[in-house]
């Protein structure tokens, strides 16, 4: 998605690695992805469905 | 000791055949004092640098050059931005890239090497609408 579009930026986070961040978005199972801090997409979801998440979790939405 | 084995060597060789523009991975990473996933970062990279052409490593300093780092937004390290003919193409990866981590960075240079995302039309209209600044932090375990 980050590669498509100017404005969106994409960030693969190792969890182990960075047990603050873990904490701070509550991160119990893997792939968790965080959007703009806030929203969350539990798991590894197909793309319409990902894409779909994350462009309404967006601050177009 | 590589970190790859001689058959991941060929596969990963295999995946990176067909990247027709360069891909400059700007690793940050910090010499002194430094996390050791940032050594092992390293040596997956330079791994990675010698199965094509088509890659570059350029470590930066994150101590040294903060001001580069926060113009990429890197704020932790080892850190990985991955760079088409010297264009941001808003990838990045924190944190050593081994295990699915790994997988996800080689896609994420094909993808740079290449022309397309590989996601669908309806997807790519749908991101077309997005005006506003959009972070995305996937976590993820090198399991």
């Amino acid at each position: 998605m980050a590669f498509e579009s100017p404005n969106i930026r994409a960030a693969c986070v190792e969890a182990t690695e960075f047990m603050d961040l873990t904490r701070k978005y509550r991160v119990t199972g893997v792939p968790k992805t965080i959007v703009n801090g806030t929203g969350e997409i539990l798991g590894a979801v197909p793309e319409d469905a990902f894409v779909r998440s994350v462009v309404t979790a967006g601050p177009d939405a | 000791m590589a970190l790859l084995s001689e058959n991941d060597r060929q596969a990963v060789r295999g995946y990176l055949a067909n990247l027709t523009h360069r891909v400059t991975l700007l690793f940050f990473t910090q010499t002194i004092a430094g996390p050791e996933t940032a050594q092992i970062a390293k040596q997956i990279l330079n791994e990675l640098a010698g199965l094509s052409d088509k890659i570059t490593i350029e470590e930066v300093n994150f101590i040294l050059e903060r001001d580069r780092a926060a113009t990429y937004g890197v704020d932790k390290i080892p850190a990985i931005v991955v760079m088409k003919d010297g264009g941001d193409t808003r990838m990045r990866f924190f944190g050593a890239p081994s295990g699915y981590e790994f997988m996800s960075l080689i896609e994420a240079i094909i993808i740079a090497g290449g022309d397309d995302s590989g996601l669908k039309p309806e997807s790519k209209e749908l991101i077309a609408g997005v005006t506003k600044p959009i972070d995305l932090q996937v976590f993820v375990t090198p399991t």
